[in-house]
C-alpha cells in the first residue's frame, strides 16, 4: 500500500474482495463440472434428441389384381398433413384443435381422439392431422408456418377402390388403426402405432401382413422451429406384396348386375371353381363404397355416410355370402338324397318313398308344396322337388342321420374362406332346440320333418351351401373356397443383410389349404344325384327355364320360407335360391344365387345363375350363347 | 525527455493485463464465429478490439488524476447521453428498450455501457479523499445520489440488466471506504436469509406471481420447469453447456446455436457456446483467465499510490466480477435470465470498448504508482 490508510484495515478488505471473487468463480467451475462431466452424456443425448427426427417414408401397399391381372385396388399419392409430436411436446395440443379443425375442415372429435391416442405412445412419431389434403389446405399450412411450425405436409399413398361398391365385401378396406385395436396384443405385437393404416375388412384385413410394405425412414436434423436442415440417414421403404385374386371381373360384374336388378336389390351370388375352390365371383347386395373408409372417414360428410350405412335396414356392410344365414329350402334335398343313399336309408335300386301330398305328424298335416307325387323315386323327388318324399326320407334317416349328413358336408363348420367374420350355419340338434324353445324343448318327429326339407333349424350361409353342392358335382371332393390365387414375391431392400434396416425378400405364396376333403360317397350313388340335378334343368324339373344348349347345367331350386307357412306380403316373400354346377358331369364352375324376398327359386335364382353361365360360356367357349336361349340377361 | 519517459512507461506498462484482455476478446471473437458463422459479428468484434486497444493505450498514457479531476464534467456528459437516448427517433428502440444511439457511419452505441466510467471516476473522486474514520451517513447518501441518477435514467429505457451492473460499483467503493464490518455482515446475512424468506412470503401472499415467479421457479428446478416457455432459455443453455462435455461436442456442424435452439448465442449466451465448443477444459481456461485478470487488477489496486486510483480499479473490478458471475451463472442455470453481457466475450462494441477503457484506467493507475 503506497498511501496511508489506517481506516478499517483496507488491506484485509482488498483481500476479502479477491477471495470472494475466486470463491464465486470456483462455484461456477463446480457447476460446470456437474453439467459437463457428471451429466454431460445426458445433456448430449437431450441435445441430440431435440435435433434428430425420424420421419417415416410410407411404404406403398401392394395392389390387388383379379385372376386376369387386371387392377382392382391400388394406391395413389395424396398429401397428408402431420403434426410433429416432438415440436409440440410442451404445449397443450388440445388448444390446437380449434384452429386446426377450422382451418383444415376436420371434425374436432377426430383430432381429439388422435391426440388422446398418442399420449400412450413413444415419442418421435408424427400425429396425423389430415389425409387427402387439398391445395387450399397445403396453402393454409404454409400461411401458418409461423404460428404452427410443427405442421408438416407429406406425400402418402391412399387406397383407391373400384367405383359403385364393386367387390366391396371381398376387397374390404383399409382404415386407420383404432384405439381399441392398438390395445389388443396381436396388433401390439406387430408394432403398429396411432395413425397407421391397416386392412380393416375383407382381403385387405386377411392378407394385411403381405399387402403392407415396411416403412422406410429418414433421419433428419431439424432446427428449433422443426425445419429440416439435412438428412443424416435414409432407409428406403419396401413395398407391400401384390395379391392376385381368383376373382373373374366379368363374372363379378355379371353377378352384381343381377343383384342390382333383383326385386329388392338384396341377395347373394357366388361363383366358384369346384375343382379347387377358387372363387370367380362373390357378390352381396346391397353393397357400399369402401372409399368412404380409405378416403373420407375423417370428414364430417364421410362420417355421415358411414353412419347411414350402419343405420340402413338393408345392412349393406354385411357380407351376405358368409355372414347371411338363410333356410336353404329345397336346395337341401340333394344333400339329403346323397346322405340317404350313403347311409342306406334308400338305395339306388329301391329309393321309392310315398309322397302322399304331405304328411300327418300327430294331428298336424304338413303338405307337399308340389301336390301329390304318388310314390316317387329319388331322381323324380329331386327333379320335381317333392317335399313329401323328403319328409319320409328324413324320418327314416332320423335326426342322427341328418346330423351325419351335416357333419359330412361340413355344414356345422366355417368353410374356411379367406375372408374375415364368416359365421357358422345353424343345423338341427337337440341342444339347439332345447335352448331356443324352452316351452317345447323335446326333439319331435315334426322337427325332423322340417329339418329334412331345408326349413326349421336348417339355416345356412350361401358359401357353405355352394361348397356342399360343389362337392356333389365333384364326386365328393370338397375344397376350401378361397380368393387368394397368389401373393407375389417382392425383392429385398438394402445391401447388407446384417443391418437392422435390411428388408428381406418376400417369397411367392399361394392359398394355404389347397387340399380337398374327400367325402365317402360311392360313385354310382353320386351319379344318381348328379343326374337328378341335371334333370332339374334339362328334363322336366323346376328350372328347365334356364336350360342351355351345349352347356349342361345341373342345379336345384329352393324357395325358403321367411315366416310361417301361409303368411303372405311383399316384405315376407320367400327367398329365391338356385344352386348349381356346370357342365354337369365334368364341372368347371359352380354357382349359387340367393335373391332375398323375391319368391320362387325358379323365377329369380335360376335366371340369375344362368346369366353368370352365359358370361362364363362366352369367355371360355369364345362364342355367344347358343341360339334358342330363353334368358335375355346379357350383361354387356 | 519524452523518449526516456516513454521507455520507462513501456517497461512499467502492465502487459499481462493488456494481453489477457486482448486474448479473451480474440477467443471471444472465435466463439462468436462459432455461434453465428454466417453473420459478420465476429469481424465487427475484431475491429472493435482494435479500436478498444487504441482507446486503452490513450487512457493508459493519460494521467488518471487529471481525468478524475474533470469527473463531474464527464459525469454530466454521461447523464446528458442517457437523457438523449430516451428521446424518440434519437434513441433506437430494440426489443422494447430504448438504449441505443445510432451514429451515422459508425453504427450504434450504448451510453449505459460507457457511463459506468464517469460514475466510477465520480465515486473515486468523492470517496478518494484521505480517510480517517468510518463511513458517514452523509457520504453514503451522496454515493447513492451519484449512482442513483444514471441508474434511474437507465431504468427509464428500461434496461434492468444494465442498471443492476451499476450497483457493485457503489457497493465495492462503500466497502473499501470503511463501512463498519458489522454492517457488511448484517447486509450479507440479511440478503441470504431474506431471499428465501421473501420468496416464501411472496408466494404465500400472492405478491410474487406471474412471470417473475416463473423465472425464479425455473432456477430452483430447471428440470421440471416449462422447457418451452419461461424455462426455455435456461434449459437450452444448460443443455448446450452439458453437451460440451470434457473437450467440446463432437458434431460442430449442427450445434445448439446453429440450429437456433440456443437464443442470443453471440451475446448473452456466448458462454454456453464456449462450453459447447471447447467443453470443460476450455471453460476452466476461460474462468482461470478471468481469475488471473481480476487478481492482477486487485494487485494493481493494492499498489496504487493513492486512494483514488485504488478505488477506480476496485470499482472496475467489482463491476467485472459482478457481470461475469451474473452472466455465467445465468448460462449455467444458476441465476435467472437477465440480459447482461459477459465482459470481453459477448459481441458488442460498446461493451468491449467500455471494458478496455476501464482497463486503461487500471493501467494508468499502476503506471503512475512510483510517480510523485
Amino acid at each position: 500500500m503506497k498511501f496511508v490508510d489506517d481506516s478499517q484495515n483496507l488491506r484485509l478488505r482488498l483481500r476479502i474482495v479477491q477471495v470472494l471473487a475466486l470463491i464465486l468463480l470456483g462455484i461456477l467451475a463446480v457447476r460446470l463440472y456437474m453439467l459437463q462431466i457428471v451429466n454431460g452424456a445426458r445433456y448430449a443425448e437431450i441435445a441430440q434428441n431435440q435435433r434428430i427426427r425420424l420421419l417415416p417414408i410410407p411404404a406403398p401397399r401392394g395392389v390387388i389384381l383379379d385372376r386376369d391381372l387386371h387392377l382392382l385396388v391400388d394406391s395413389r399419392p395424396i398429401y397428408t398433413i402431420l403434426l410433429s409430436r416432438e415440436d409440440t411436446k410442451g404445449i397443450d395440443r388440445y388448444s390446437l384443435i380449434k384452429p386446426l379443425s377450422e382451418g383444415l375442415g376436420i371434425d374436432p372429435e377426430i383430432l381429439r381422439d388422435r391426440f388422446d391416442q398418442v399420449k400412450s405412445q413413444p415419442a418421435f412419431e408424427s400425429i396425423l392431422i389430415k389425409e387427402g389434403a387439398a391445395q387450399a389446405d397445403i396453402a393454409w399450412v404454409d400461411a401458418h408456418q409461423l404460428e404452427l411450425p410443427a405442421l408438416r405436409v407429406e406425400q402418402t399413398p391412399q387406397r383407391r377402390y373400384p367405383p359403385n361398391g364393386t367387390l366391396a365385401h371381398v376387397l374390404g378396406y383399409v382404415g386407420e388403426i383404432s384405439p381399441e385395436q392398438l390395445k389388443q396384443p396381436e396388433f401390439q405385437k406387430k408394432g403398429y402405432k396411432p395413425g397407421d393404416v391397416i386392412g380393416q375388412e375383407g382381403l385387405e384385413a386377411v392378407y394385411d401382413e403381405y399387402l403392407r410394405g415396411r416403412d422406410g425412414f429418414r433421419k433428419v436434423i431439424v432446427d428449433s422451429r422443426g425445419h429440416i436442415q439435412s438428412e443424416v440417414e435414409r432407409v428406403e421403404p419396401q413395398s407391400g406384396q401384390d395379391i392376385v385374386t381368383t376373382i373373374d371381373s366379368d363374372l363379378q360384374q355379371a353377378a352384381e348386375d343381377q343383384l342390382r336388378k333383383s326385386p329388392k336389390g338384396r341377395g347373394v351370388i357366388i361363383a366358384m371353381d369346384p375343382n379347387n375352390g377358387e372363387i370367380f365371383a362373390l357378390a352381396s347386395a346391397p353393397t357400399f363404397d369402401p372409399n368412404i373408409f380409405s378416403q373420407r372417414i375423417t370428414t364430417k360428410a364421410g362420417r355421415a355416410e358411414y353412419q347411414s350405412l350402419l343405420n340402413d335396414p338393408d345392412k349393406p356392410l354385411i357380407d351376405r355370402a358368409i355372414q347371411g344365414k338363410y333356410p336353404p329350402g329345397s336346395t337341401w334335398k340333394p344333400l339329403m338324397a346323397t346322405a340317404g343313399l350313403q347311409q342306406g336309408a334308400i338305395s339306388i335300386d329301391s329309393s321309392n318313398l310315398v309322397c302322399g301330398g304331405g304328411i300327418t305328424i300327430g294331428n298336424k298335416f304338413t303338405r307337399c308344396m308340389g301336390g301329390n307325387h304318388g310314390s316317387p323315386d329319388v331322381h323324380f323327388a329331386i327333379m320335381k322337388s317333392c317335399d313329401g318324399y323328403f319328409y319320409r326320407l328324413g324320418l327314416k334317416m332320423k335326426l342322427e342321420g341328418i346330423q351325419a349328413m351335416v357333419d359330412m358336408f361340413d355344414l356345422n363348420k366355417r368353410t374356411g374362406i379367406d375372408l374375415p367374420h364368416e359365421v357358422i350355419s345353424t343345423t338341427p340338434s337337440r341342444e339347439f332346440k332345447a335352448k331356443n324353445y324352452p316351452n317345447d324343448p323335446e326333439w319331435k318327429d315334426i322337427d325332423t320333418v322340417y329339418s329334412s326339407f331345408g326349413q326349421g333349424e336348417d339355416v345356412l350361409t350361401p358359401i357353405a351351401l355352394l361348397r356342399a353342392h360343389s362337392a356333389i358335382g365333384m364326386g365328393g371332393r370338397m375344397y376350401v373356397p378361397h380368393l387368394l390365387k397368389e401373393v407375389r414375391a417382392i425383392a429385398a431392400v438394402g445391401s447388407d443383410p446384417s443391418r437392422a434396416d435390411y428388408r428381406q425378400a418376400r417369397p411367392v405364396r399361394t392359398f394355404d389349404r389347397p387340399q380337398p376333403k374327400v367325402l365317402p360317397i360311392p360313385k354310382d350313388q353320386n351319379e344318381l344325384v348328379v343326374h337328378a340335378m341335371w334333370s332339374v334343368v334339362n328334363v322336366a324339373g323346376t328350372a328347365t327355364g334356364i336350360k342351355m344348349a351345349g352347356f349342361d347345367i345341373a342345379g336345384k331350386t329352393g324357395t325358403a320360407q321367411v315366416v310361417g307357412l301361409g303368411k303372405e306380403g311383399a316384405e315376407h316373400k320367400d327367398h329365391s335360391w338356385f344352386v348349381s354346377y356346370a357342365p354337369a358331369f365334368k364341372p368347371e364352375i359352380s354357382c349359387v344365387a340367393m335373391i332375398e324376398n323375391a319368391g320362387l327359386g325358379s323365377r329369380f335364382g335360376a335366371p340369375s345363375v344362368r346369366a353368370i353361365y352365359d358370361v362364363y360360356y362366352a369367355k371360355t367357349r369364345g362364342a355367344k350363347e347358343p341360339a334358342g336361349s330363353n334368358v335375355a340377361m346379357r350383361i354387356r | 525527455m519524452v523518449a526516456v519517459l516513454q521507455r520507462h512507461k513501456l517497461r512499467d506498462f502492465d502487459w499481462l493485463l493488456a494481453i489477457l484482455a486482448i486474448g479473451i476478446v480474440s477467443f471471444g471473437a472465435w466463439e462468436i464465429h462459432n455461434a453465428q458463422p454466417t453473420e459478420p459479428f465476429w469481424q465487427k468484434q475484431l475491429i472493435g478490439l482494435a479500436v478498444a486497444f487504441v482507446a486503452m493505450l490513450a487512457i493508459a498514457f493519460t494521467d488518471y488524476r487529471r481525468l478524475v479531476e474533470i469527473a463531474p464534467v464527464l459525469y454530466g456528459l454521461g447523464l446528458v447521453l442517457l437523457i438523449v437516448v430516451l428521446i424518440p427517433h434519437v434513441g433506437m428502440k430494440i426489443n422494447g428498450q430504448r438504449c441505443w444511439i445510432k451514429l451515422p457511419g459508425a453504427g450504434q452505441f450504448q451510453p449505459s455501457e460507457f457511463v459506468k466510467i464517469p460514475v466510477v471516476l465520480m465515486l473515486a473522486k468523492y470517496f478518494g479523499k484521505h480517510r480517517t474514520g468510518t463511513l458517514t451517513w452523509k457520504e453514503f447518501l451522496i454515493g447513492c445520489v451519484i449512482l442513483g441518477l444514471p441508474v434511474g435514467l437507465i431504468l427509464l429505457e428500461p434496461d434492468l440488466g444494465q442498471a443492476i451492473t451499476y450497483l457493485p460499483l457503489l457497493a465495492i467503493v462503500l466497502f473499501l471506504s470503511s463501512v463498519r464490518m458489522w454492517i457488511v455482515g448484517a447486509v450479507l446475512v440479511g440478503l441470504m436469509a431474506g431471499a428465501p424468506l421473501a420468496y416464501t412470503v411472496g408466494v404465500k401472499t400472492g405478491l410474487l406471481h406471474g412471470y417473475k415467479l416463473e423465472r425464479i421457479n425455473v432456477i430452483l428446478d430447471p428440470e421440471n420447469a416449462d422447457k418451452r416457455g419461461f424455462g426455455y432459455h435456461t434449459w437450452q443453455s444448460m443443455v448446450t453447456v452439458g453437451e460440451g462435455g470434457v473437450a467440446g461436442a463432437r458434431n460442430s456442424e449442427y450445434s445448439q446455436s446453429s440450429l437456433k435452439f440456443l437464443p442470443e448465442p453471440h451475446t448473452d449466451f456466448i458462454f454456453a457456446v464456449t462450453a459447447e465448443t471447447t467443453g470443460f477444459v476450455g471453460c476452466l481456461l476461460l474462468l482461470a483467465s478471468y481469475a488471473l485478470l481480476l487478481t492482477r487488477l486487485i494487485t494493481d489496486a493494492r499498489r496504487s499510490r493513492d486512494r483514488t486510483g485504488m478505488l477506480v480499479i476496485m470499482a472496475i473490478v467489482g463491476g467485472l466480477i459482478f457481470q461475469i458471475i451474473l452472466n455465467v451463472g445465468m448460462a449455467l442455470g444458476m441465476l435467472p435470465v437477465i440480459g447482461v453481457p459477459l465482459p470481453l466475450m459477448s459481441a458488442g462494441l460498446s461493451s468491449v470498448l467500455a471494458t478496455f477503457i476501464a482497463i486503461g484506467f487500471a493501467i494508468s493507475v499502476q503506471l503512475r504508482r512510483f510517480v510523485n
